[in-house]
């Protein structure tokens, strides 16, 4: 073996190392998934076998998965679906860099809005447009998974981000539970204060959940069903009147409010509601599990802040979240695509929905649980989509929602509108 | 020529050789050795190169493109995202603000509180053993519990502090805490100082135990007070551990991210955001480049202000 000096020996280390190095400084992003310039192509069909990687981000709904899963798997010799379960924080900022590989999620799930949009653009989607599973949704509860003419998710659960009602809280303080406009509702608020109850529990403390009370306050305020996207696009603005008139509204609420509303965790919130001492929740439906889950026994009722004078467009607000997608990149999209036909079967989207209290956007279901029996009149009201989901840069998203927490601290609207058009322009 | 001799001879003789290969202008020859010698540090050199040098050098290449974090296009933007951090963005100087305000907090509270725990528990008697033990107990939790238990503490309607302040007929000062906008940074340095002060004590109670008996037995002698025994005796020693307990600090209440995730949520709302919660938005948000470019002003910082320190805080006993 010939020898070296250590200085060539120095100089081939350093050579290696300068030239692992530049080639991985080669440069960002990498290969596009598949379908971007063509648009994208249906799943691929053959054999249901395989194992399919599922990933979302309902840890709760693990054991409900696990069953379906069970029922799927013996429907089909050879296959395996596994679940690959985030938080929802990490599946909000990490899903993307996740699921791009089809490492995991060859089946998946993503949130409405950011996420989605970011999912369409680096062509992750098949389309499942003409699907045998997309035929089995209600035709309007779809948009939320439609990008131009393709259906790339279908959107799985329906959830109304409506303060939830105690129904006996209301009926001992003799309060109106179907308010027709803004005054109809504070007066509402006022009876259930003089009955001795806190009118509203609204966890201002949590970004996420305080923020759900914002599409119902901004659906009859605005004068555009898309507000939110303007107001990112700089063609509405926070200081115009509309929104000033919302957030003149937002600091009308601060009487029937809890104390110290802005440092209140979501738990706390719940806690409240679930003990009868507040009679509204200003969360969602899909907090209903978690509030019989701390003990609530109450008929539970959703009740919509109708903010406008009598003539409002909208009677509720609703979010078509959990959108379902097989990846473009995956390996088994036929056994993926079919555990998406099998999910959206009414039968089978009925047991989840069932099983975790949540509505679903699939034709034909049958509700037994009594909550979602209850509720389910609210599918066929005229409900707003959610709103705040139409928001694509998520500080411009919390700093238009930050302006109504700022009120109910204390700032006046037209500070608080003041400086969060400033980061809204900072970002145009 | 002594055996003696003869070695030391030996020894010089390498020395001998370089001064005679100077004079004559020529260089040394390298030394031969076994290539196969040079594989040992391989793995070294290829964990440092890959883990190490490549992401700092991406982050340096992201920095100065506008990659959203996911797509084959971008561009290269200069230094953009720089002079956009500290001109055209009030969420980043925002968070920059807080983080000062934070570690300047911090710093003070936690030097000062570890040093009086230390002073006080210096003796080595059953009851100072057992607070120690205490004192020391929460640098052992990880920082989500601690987030969570302070959560929970501060909670305005069930929470333990009002709870107290009620109990002793304070209601008037029970408040709101983490949404009072205000205050809501003070009260995370307070958790912040609660949870790391026990460290920083035991750094304390180890420079307080290297300082002889007798000095403070003659300072006694000679008539000097508790004061000026702690003037001149206790501060000079335990100076060097205060510069180690500064810098530690310092570089840990920059990177208070799971103590304020933990506490204030996803995303942090603005007078809770600090620099390296900001950050982690940028990239939830898809702005790969722009957040890699606050990573390095955020790294930056941190080095000059450690620097900054190291050259403010020069603190060595007298004599030394």
């Amino acid at each position: 073996m010939s020898q070296i000096s250590r200085r060539q020996a120095i100089a081939i280390l350093g050579a290696l190392g300068f030239g692992a190095t530049a080639a991985a400084c080669a440069g960002p992003g990498g290969t596009t998934g598949p379908g971007g310039a063509t648009g994208p192509a249906a799943p691929a069909t053959g054999a249901v076998t395989g194992k399919v990687s599922f990933a979302h981000w309902r840890g709760e709904d693990k054991a409900v998965f696990d069953e379906l899963i069970k029922r799927f798997a013996a429907l089909h010799d050879g296959v395996e679906v596994v679940q690959d379960i985030s938080t929802s924080n990490d599946y909000n900022a990490q899903g993307l860099q996740k699921v791009r590989g089809a490492a995991i999620g060859d089946a998946f799930a993503t949130f409405r809005g950011a996420q989605f949009k970011n999912f369409t653009e680096a062509g992750i989607y098949t389309e499942l447009k003409g699907s045998k599973a997309a035929a089995n949704y209600q035709p309007g509860l779809l948009t939320a998974g439609q990008s131009g003419d393709s259906q790339l998710g279908l959107p799985y659960q329906v959830v109304f981000p409506m303060p939830m009602a105690n129904a006996d809280l209301f009926d001992k303080a003799g309060a109106e539970i179907a308010p027709k406009d803004w005054d109809g509702f504070l007066a509402m608020c006022e009876k259930l204060a003089a009955s001795g109850v806190i009118p509203i529990s609204w966890p201002g403390g949590d970004v996420g959940n305080g923020g759900q009370l914002f599409n119902c306050m901004i659906a009859n305020n605005a004068p555009v069903d898309d507000m939110c996207a303007q107001i990112e696009q700089g063609k509405l603005k926070c200081t115009d009147d509309w929104f000033l008139k919302m957030l003149g509204q937002y600091k009308d609420l601060v009487p029937y409010l809890q104390p110290n509303a802005t440092g209140t965790a979501v738990e706390p919130a719940q806690n409240l509601f679930s003990q009868g001492k507040a009679a509204m929740l200003a969360t969602g439906s899909y907090h209903l599990a978690a509030v019989r889950g701390l003990g609530a026994t109450f008929p539970i009722e959703l009740v919509f802040p109708n903010t406008s004078d009598g003539s409002g467009k909208f009677e509720g607000a609703y979010n078509a979240t959990f959108i379902l997608g097989v990846n473009s990149a995956s390996k088994n999209q036929a056994a993926s695509a079919a555990w998406i036909d099998f999910l959206s079967e009414p039968g089978n989207a009925g047991y989840y929905a069932n099983q975790t209290a949540q509505h679903v956007a699939v034709n034909g279901v049958e509700y037994t649980n009594a909550d979602l029996k209850r509720l389910s009149p609210w599918l066929d009201k005229k409900t707003a989509l959610a709103a705040r989901f139409q928001f694509q840069n998520l500080d411009v998203r919390n700093a238009v929602e930050a302006s109504a927490t700022a009120v109910i601290s204390g700032t006046s609207p037209d500070q608080a509108a003041e400086a969060a058009q400033k980061i809204v322009d900072e970002r145009l | 020529m002594s055996t003696h001799t003869k070695m030391a001879a030996k020894r010089k003789a390498p020395d001998s050789r370089t001064e005679t290969d100077a004079a004559n202008g020529r260089r040394r020859s390298p030394t031969r050795v076994n290539p196969a010698l040079y594989l040992f540090p391989l793995p070294a050199v290829a964990i440092i190169a890959f883990f190490l040098v490549m992401p700092t050098l991406q982050a340096f290449q992201y920095a100065i493109t506008d990659w959203n974090g996911f797509s084959a296009a971008f561009n290269y933007v200069g230094l953009d995202n720089f002079v956009r951090a500290f001109t055209k963005d009030s969420l980043f100087t925002n968070a920059l603000t807080n983080n000062l305000k934070f570690v300047l907090m911090v710093v003070i509270a936690q030097t000062a509180f570890s040093l009086v725990l230390a002073l006080l528990l210096t003796k080595n008697s059953r009851g100072s053993i057992l607070l120690r033990a205490l004192f020391f107990f929460p640098t052992i939790l990880s920082s989500v519990s601690v987030a969570f238990i302070w959560k929970f503490i501060y909670d305005p309607n069930f929470g333990l502090a009002n709870a107290v302040l009620d109990g002793v007929g304070l209601e008037a000062l029970q408040g709101s805490y983490l949404g009072n906008n205000a205050q809501a940074l003070y009260w995370v340095a307070v958790t912040q100082v609660w949870f790391h002060a026990g460290q920083m004590m035991v750094v304390y109670i180890a420079g307080l135990q290297a300082i002889p008996r007798e000095l403070y037995e003659a300072a006694e002698m000679d008539g000097a007070g508790k004061w000026q025994q702690f003037k001149s005796i206790t501060w000079p020693f335990v100076a060097p551990a205060t510069s180690i307990v500064v810098a530690y600090t310092t570089v840990q209440s920059f990177k208070a991210f799971d103590l304020i995730l933990g506490i204030a949520g996803n995303p942090p709302k603005q007078s809770l955001d600090i620099l390296s919660t900001r950050i982690y938005s940028t990239f939830a948000n898809s702005e790969f480049g722009y957040a890699a470019a606050q990573s390095i002003i955020f790294m930056a910082m941190i080095a000059l202000v450690t620097w900054l320190q190291r050259r403010l805080l020069r603190l060595t006993p007298k004599g030394e």
